[in-house]
C-alpha cells in the first residue's frame, strides 16, 4: 500500500509503486482536474505541486511521491479564490480550458518565489506549458493581474 | 681592532646561504601554496617541478578526453547560453528552461521538476539523475564552442572549473551526474569512449601535467 | 410542473415553432414553477465560448440574464433537434436571429400569460429579468408563477424582436460562466469521465497508415495483473477501415504496460513503400495537368499577354495535425441493445442522428437506443468532427459488459491521423499594357477531403472543398481561371481549423503581393485598387490601414506585410510587422487583425478567438508539419511535433467590425490570412520571398 497526501488529505491506494502520479491522482484517487496531455513532460497540463515544487506527474513515479505533500488543481485554494483563479476569471482567460490546470499551479510557483514578475520572468516560468488553443497573451496579462490582487491582499492584511 | 672586526662582519654576509635560504623557502612556498589554496600545479612551472611531466602524452590524453567532453551528453549540460541543449543534435531544450542562479532552473521548470531521480522509461521521456542541473550562473563552465585548447585551459583553471584542485578535478570524472552521460536512457547515444577509458584519459591528461594543447 | 417550451409536457400539439421550413423548433429553454430557468446550448464548447453565447441569444430576448438561468450543454437529444454540431464556425452565424426568436416567442408566451391572469391588456406589460411586470400598477409574476398559464398558449411564429439599443448581453463582453470551472478543476471532459466498475482501454494500431489486423499472440500481456482482456477492434473513418488490437486493464496505465508486450503481425498491403517527399514530388509533377474547372471567369485562355507581363509561382503547404491538448478518447458502455456514450465532440447530433452517415449505421444500434453524454472539449479544430474513436469504443464496449474508457495516448493520437492534406498551389497572373491585373488563375493540386469523408463522391467534379474562396475573393479581376488537380491519397484527412483555407490563402494572398510587387505598387494600395466598389473586404482593408498604421513607414530591418481572406467562415484581415534581425532570423513583432463580424455577441470572447487562430497559424507557418516514411508518420509527440509557447508570442491587437449586415463568423477567420500576412512582412523586411510551409524564421 502507498500513501499520498492530497491536498492535505491522505489517500491509501494499492498500486505499483512504478505508476505515474498522474494515473493514481486521476485514475485511482478519482480527483481528475490533472490531465494528462502528452505523457513525457513537454506540455504541463499534468503538473502538480510537490512540497511547493511544480512538478510533472506524468514522468514522476507513484513512489517518489510518497510522503511528500501534493497539491493539484482542485486544493490550489478552498473556493476558487487564490489570486491567480481570481485573475483567470476576470481576464476570462480559457478557452476549452484542458491545459489551465497545469498553467495556473505553474504560475502559482512563479508568483510565490517573485511576487513582482516581468513579461521575461512570465515566459522563463511559463514556457513548460502548451496552451493549444492560443491563449498565452491573456495567461501573461492575468499573471499580471494576480501579482496586483496578491499585493493587495498582502496590503490589507 | 674594533674597527677592522665590524669591517669583516659586514663582508661576513653568507650569500650562498642566502641563496640556498631563499631557494628552500621559495620550494616550500610553492609547495605550500599548491596545497593550501587549492591550485594545481602552475602550468609554466611543470616543468621544473616534476619529473613525470610529459607533455605530449598529456596532450594526447587531452585530445581524448575532448571528444568526450563535447559530445552531446557532455556539451548539452554545459552550453554557451542558458538554456540547457538537449538530444544528439544539441538543439536547445525544448520549454526553453533557464539555468537561473543556481543552475537548478526558475520558477516551474526546475531540473528536478521533470529529471527525476532515474531515468523514464521510454523513447524521449526526461533523463535521470539525483543531482539534475547545470553549472550555476557565476561558474558556468561552458564547453559548448570550445576549442580543445580554450577547454583544456578553462578545466586546469581553479577560477573557472568551480575551484577544484588536482585531486577534486580527478575524482570529478566519477561524480554520479557526470557517470549518468554512460547511462542516458533510451536512445540516447553513448559518449564516444567507456568510462573507463574516458577515466584512464582523463587522469593521464592531469597527471602529466595537464598540459594544454595548442 | 415545467414548460419546455416548444414541446409541452402534454404533447406535441400546439407547442412547436417552424423557424423555417427546414429546422424544427427546438425545446432550448425549461421553466419550472418553482422558478428555475435552464437553458440548452446546443453548440459544443470546445473553447470557442458558445456555452455562453448561444444561451445569451435566447436570454437577451426571453429578458433573462445568464446569472438567473442554469446553462445545459446538449447530448444530441431528439427534441433539440439536428443542429447540435460545433464547426465551420457556424454557431451564432447561422443561429443568430432563430435563437433570438426562440428567447422573444417565449417571452410573448408568458407575458400574455401574464395579462390573461391580471384581465389587462398585454401591451400593458413588459419582462424584465425574468418578470413580468404590469406598467400601471407595477405588479409583477415571475415566469415560474406563469408556468401554467403559459402552457396553454400557442407560441408566435414572428415575435418581435428587441431593439439592439436595449441589449444587456448581447454586444457585450460578460464573463463566460464555463470559465470558474476550468480555473478549478471542475469542468469534465470526456477524458475525465468515471463511471463504478469502468475499465480501461488502449488500442495498438498498425503504425503503417492503411495497414490491418493480421494476428496477434496476447499471452504476455495477459500476465500482467489487472489486464482484463485484449481483443480485436474495428476502426472506420469514412472509407478507411482497420483492424487493432485492444488492451483492457483496470486502470490505463496498467493496459500501457499491458500493451508493450503484444506481439502483433500487420498486413501493410503495400502501403509500407508509401513515402511523403516522394508523394510530393508527385503533386509537383501534376501541375500540368489541366484539372477539373472551378470557376472561369471572362476567358483567361482568348487573352493574348506579353510575357514580360505575366507572374508564375508555385506554393506548397504541408500535412498538419491537429494536436488537440485532450487526446482522443470516448467511453461506452453496451447494455442488450442499448448503447450508452460518454466522450468530447463536436458532433452530438450525428452520434444520436438517423442520418445515412451517422453513428447507428456503423455500430448497429437503432438511434433511440443510443445516449449520449457530451462533455467539455478539450480542443476540437475539426479533429471531433469524426466519429472514428467513437465507433471502435462501442466496437469494444460490445464485447464486456462493463463500461470501458478508451484513451488514445498522444503518440496515438498524433501517429493516426487523420490530418489536414498538403495542398500546392500553381499561381498565374497577368498584367494588361497598361499595368492593370487582367488575369488571375489558381490551381488547386491535392488530395481531396471529400473523396476521404464519402463513399458517394464524384471524382468528376472538382472538390470544392479544396478550392474553397479561391474564385470567390471580391478583388475585380475580370479573367479569373480556378481549377482543381486531384491526386490519390491514402492517408485519411480531415477538415483542420478553416480547413482548406489554411493553405490556398497562403498561396492566394503571397501571390498577390507577388502581383503587387511587379506593379510596383504598395500591396494594400494593390489591393483596393481591385476594389472600387464598395465590399465589405474594402471596409476591412480600410480599417486595416488605419489600425495598424500602415502609411507611415518602419524603420530600416522591419517590415510590415499584410493578407485577407474571406470564405464561407468569414472575413479577416491582418497586418504583421517582423524585424529582420543581422544573424537572418526573423521575429514576429506584432499582429493586427481586423475581423467583420456583422453582429457580435461577446467582443472580448471574438478577440480570444482571434488570438488563438494567429497562435495556430503561426505554429503551422513554422513549425514542422507531419511527413510519412516506409508508411509510418514520422512525429510522435510535442517534442518532434512543437506547438509554439509563450515566449514566441508576438503582440496581438484585435479590432472587430460589427456593423450589420451579413452575420459572420469568429472561430476560423482568423487563421488563413496570418500565414500570408507573415510570409509579406519578411518579404518587406528581407527581400527574400518564402513560398513553402513550414519555414524556418530561424533563418531566413
Amino acid at each position: 500500500m502507498i500513501s499520498l497526501n492530497i491536498n492535505q488529505k491522505e489517500y491509501q491506494i494499492d498500486v505499483n509503486p512504478d505508476m505515474p502520479l498522474l494515473w493514481a491522482i486521476r485514475d485511482i484517487v478519482g480527483l481528475t482536474g490533472t490531465k494528462y496531455g502528452c505523457g513525457v513532460a513537454q506540455c504541463g497540463a499534468c503538473v502538480v505541486l510537490m512540497n511547493g515544487q511544480a512538478v510533472r506527474s506524468c514522468v514522476t513515479k507513484v513512489s517518489r511521491a510518497e510522503g511528500q505533500k501534493i497539491v493539484t488543481i482542485e486544493g490550489l485554494s478552498e473556493n476558487n479564490k487564490h489570486p491567480l483563479q481570481l485573475a483567470w476569471q476576470e481576464i476570462d482567460v480559457p478557452q476549452c480550458g484542458y491545459c489551465q490546470s497545469g498553467q495556473l499551479l505553474s504560475a502559482a510557483v512563479l508568483l510565490r518565489e517573485n511576487p513582482n514578475p516581468t513579461d521575461q520572468d512570465i515566459d522563463d516560468a511559463m514556457a513548460g506549458n502548451i496552451c493549444r488553443c492560443g491563449t498565452y497573451l491573456r495567461i501573461r496579462k492575468a499573471i499580471h493581474r494576480a501579482a496586483e490582487i496578491q499585493q493587495k491582499g498582502i496590503k490589507n492584511g | 681592532m674594533k674597527h677592522f672586526a665590524a669591517n669583516r662582519m659586514r663582508y661576513f654576509l653568507p650569500v650562498k646561504t642566502i641563496i640556498i635560504i631563499t631557494t628552500i623557502v621559495s620550494i616550500i612556498g610553492i609547495m605550500t601554496t599548491a596545497f593550501k589554496s587549492k591550485t594545481i600545479f602552475p602550468i609554466d612551472h611543470a616543468k621544473y617541478l616534476d619529473k613525470n611531466k610529459d607533455s605530449i602524452e598529456s596532450v594526447q590524453a587531452f585530445m581524448k578526453v575532448y571528444k568526450v567532453l563535447m559530445s552531446p551528453r557532455c556539451v548539452n549540460c554545459h552550453p554557451a547560453g542558458d538554456v540547457p541543449l538537449q538530444g544528439d543534435d544539441s538543439h536547445l531544450h525544448t520549454m526553453f528552461p533557464k539555468r537561473g542562479v543556481d543552475g537548478k532552473g526558475l520558477y516551474a521548470m526546475k531540473c528536478a521538476n521533470c529529471h527525476q531521480p532515474t531515468n523514464t522509461a521510454g523513447l524521449h521521456t526526461p533523463p535521470g539523475n539525483p543531482n539534475w542541473h547545470l553549472p550555476s550562473a557565476d561558474m558556468k563552465m561552458v564547453f559548448q564552442g570550445r576549442t580543445a585548447h580554450q577547454l583544456a585551459k578553462q578545466l586546469s583553471d581553479p577560477k573557472q572549473n568551480g575551484f577544484k584542485n588536482k585531486e577534486q578535478l580527478i575524482s570529478h570524472a566519477s561524480d554520479q551526474l557526470v557517470m549518468s552521460a554512460w547511462n542516458p536512457g533510451e536512445g540516447r547515444s553513448l559518449p564516444p569512449m567507456s568510462h573507463g577509458e574516458f577515466k584512464k584519459a582523463w587522469v593521464t591528461w592531469i597527471n602529466k601535467g595537464a598540459y594544454v594543447p595548442k | 410542473m415545467a414548460i419546455w417550451l416548444g414541446v409541452s409536457d402534454r404533447g406535441f400539439a400546439g407547442k412547436m415553432l417552424n423557424i423555417s421550413e427546414a429546422k424544427n423548433f427546438t425545446p432550448y429553454i425549461l421553466v419550472e414553477a418553482s422558478g428555475g430557468i435552464t437553458i440548452f446550448n446546443i453548440k459544443p464548447e470546445m473553447g470557442q465560448g458558445t456555452f455562453q453565447s448561444i444561451p445569451a441569444l435566447i436570454a437577451e430576448e426571453f429578458e433573462v440574464s445568464l446569472d438567473q438561468v442554469t446553462i445545459k450543454q446538449s447530448n444530441g437529444e431528439k427534441e433539440l433537434g439536428t443542429q447540435q454540431r460545433a464547426g465551420g464556425s457556424s454557431s451564432i452565424r447561422t443561429n443568430y436571429t432563430e435563437l433570438r426568436k426562440v428567447g422573444a416567442s417565449a417571452k410573448e408566451v408568458f407575458i400574455k400569460a401574464a395579462s390573461i391572469k391580471w384581465q389587462v391588456d398585454a401591451g400593458s406589460c413588459y419582462a424584465e429579468n425574468g418578470k413580468v411586470i404590469h406598467k400601471p400598477t407595477g405588479r409583477l409574476f415571475t415566469y415560474g408563477d406563469l408556468v401554467e398559464e403559459a402552457s396553454k398558449l400557442e407560441l408566435p411564429k414572428e415575435p418581435k424582436l428587441k431593439d439592439p439599443k436595449d441589449f444587456k448581453i448581447l454586444g457585450k463582453s460578460i464573463r463566460r460562466p464555463d470559465v470558474p470551472l476550468k480555473t478549478n478543476g471542475k469542468a469534465e471532459f470526456g477524458i475525465d469521465v468515471q463511471l463504478p466498475g469502468m475499465l480501461y482501454a488502449t488500442i495498438e494500431r498498425c503504425p503503417v497508415i492503411g495497414g490491418t489486423l493480421k494476428r496477434f499472440d496476447a499471452s504476455d500481456a495477459l500476465k500482467i495483473a489487472g489486464v482484463e482482456k485484449v481483443i480485436e477492434v474495428e476502426r472506420i473513418m469514412g472509407r478507411y477501415h482497420s483492424i487493432g488490437v485492444a488492451v483492457i486493464a483496470n486502470s490505463y496505465w496498467t493496459a500501457l504496460q499491458a500493451r508493450k508486450r503484444l506481439k502483433i503481425e500487420w498486413d501493410t498491403k503495400g502501403f509500407e513503400t508509401f513515402n511523403s517527399s516522394e508523394y510530393e514530388n508527385h503533386l509537383r509533377s501534376l501541375a500540368s495537368e489541366e484539372g477539373l474547372i472551378d470557376k472561369n471567369i471572362g476567358s483567361v485562355d482568348a487573352l493574348h499577354l506579353q510575357p514580360q507581363n505575366m507572374v508564375e509561382a508555385f506554393y506548397e503547404t504541408p500535412m498538419v495535425a491537429h494536436h488537440p491538448l485532450e487526446p482522443m478518447n470516448c467511453v461506452a458502455q453496451v447494455q442488450g441493445d442499448k448503447v450508452e456514450i460518454w466522450t468530447s465532440t463536436q458532433v452530438p447530433s450525428t452520434i444520436t442522428g438517423t442520418g445515412a452517415n451517422d453513428l447507428h449505421k456503423y455500430i448497429g444500434f437503432a438511434p433511440d437506443n443510443i445516449k449520449l453524454h457530451a462533455k467539455f472539449i478539450g480542443g476540437g479544430f475539426g479533429r471531433r468532427l469524426n466519429i472514428d474513436y467513437i465507433i471502435e469504443a462501442v466496437n469494444i464496449a460490445k464485447l464486456i459488459s462493463k463500461p470501458v474508457k478508451v484513451i488514445w495516448s498522444r503518440e496515438d493520437t498524433t501517429e493516426k491521423g487523420p490530418y489536414r492534406p498538403m495542398t500546392f498551389s500553381q499561381l498565374k497572373g497577368g498584367f494588361s499594357e497598361d499595368g492593370k491585373l487582367v488575369a488571375f488563375q489558381h490551381k488547386v493540386i491535392s488530395p481531396s477531403y471529400q473523396e476521404a469523408m464519402r463513399t458517394d463522391f464524384d471524382k468528376t467534379k472538382a472538390d470544392g472543398i479544396m478550392v474553397e474562396g479561391i474564385g470567390e475573393q471580391a478583388y475585380e479581376i475580370p479573367n479569373i481561371k480556378t481549377s482543381y488537380v486531384r491526386a490519390d491519397f491514402h492517408v485519411p484527412v480531415a477538415a483542420w481549423r478553416s480547413v482548406t483555407s489554411s493553405t490556398v490563402a497562403f498561396a492566394h494572398e503571397c501571390f498577390i503581393d507577388e502581383l503587387a510587387n511587379k506593379a510596383k505598387k504598395d500591396p494594400l494600395d494593390f489591393r483596393l485598387g481591385m476594389l472600387s466598389k464598395s465590399s465589405d473586404l474594402k471596409r476591412v482593408l480600410l480599417k486595416l490601414r488605419e489600425v495598424s498604421n500602415w502609411d507611415n513607414p518602419l524603420p530600416v530591418g522591419k517590415g510590415r506585410g499584410i493578407a485577407q481572406w474571406e470564405f464561407f467562415a468569414g472575413l479577416c484581415a491582418q497586418a504583421v510587422e517582423v524585424t529582420y534581425n543581422p544573424d537572418k532570423s526573423i521575429k514576429v513583432d506584432k499582429v493586427f487583425a481586423v475581423i467583420d463580424l456583422g453582429e457580435v455577441v461577446n467582443p472580448d470572447n471574438v478577440k480570444n478567438q482571434v488570438e488563438g487562430a494567429i497562435v495556430m497559424a503561426l505554429g503551422a507557418a513554422i513549425k514542422p508539419g507531419i511527413t510519412l516514411e516506409k508508411g509510418m508518420v514520422q512525429q510522435h509527440n510535442f517534442y518532434d511535433s512543437p506547438l509554439i509557447r509563450i515566449n514566441e508570442m508576438p503582440e496581438i491587437e484585435v479590432h472587430i467590425l460589427a456593423e450589420g449586415g451579413k452575420v459572420k463568423g469568429v472561430g476560423e477567420p482568423g487563421l488563413p490570412p496570418f500565414a500570408p500576412a507573415l510570409a509579406n512582412a519578411i518579404f518587406a523586411a528581407s527581400s527574400k520571398r518564402i513560398r513553402k510551409m513550414p519555414f524556418d524564421i530561424g533563418n531566413v
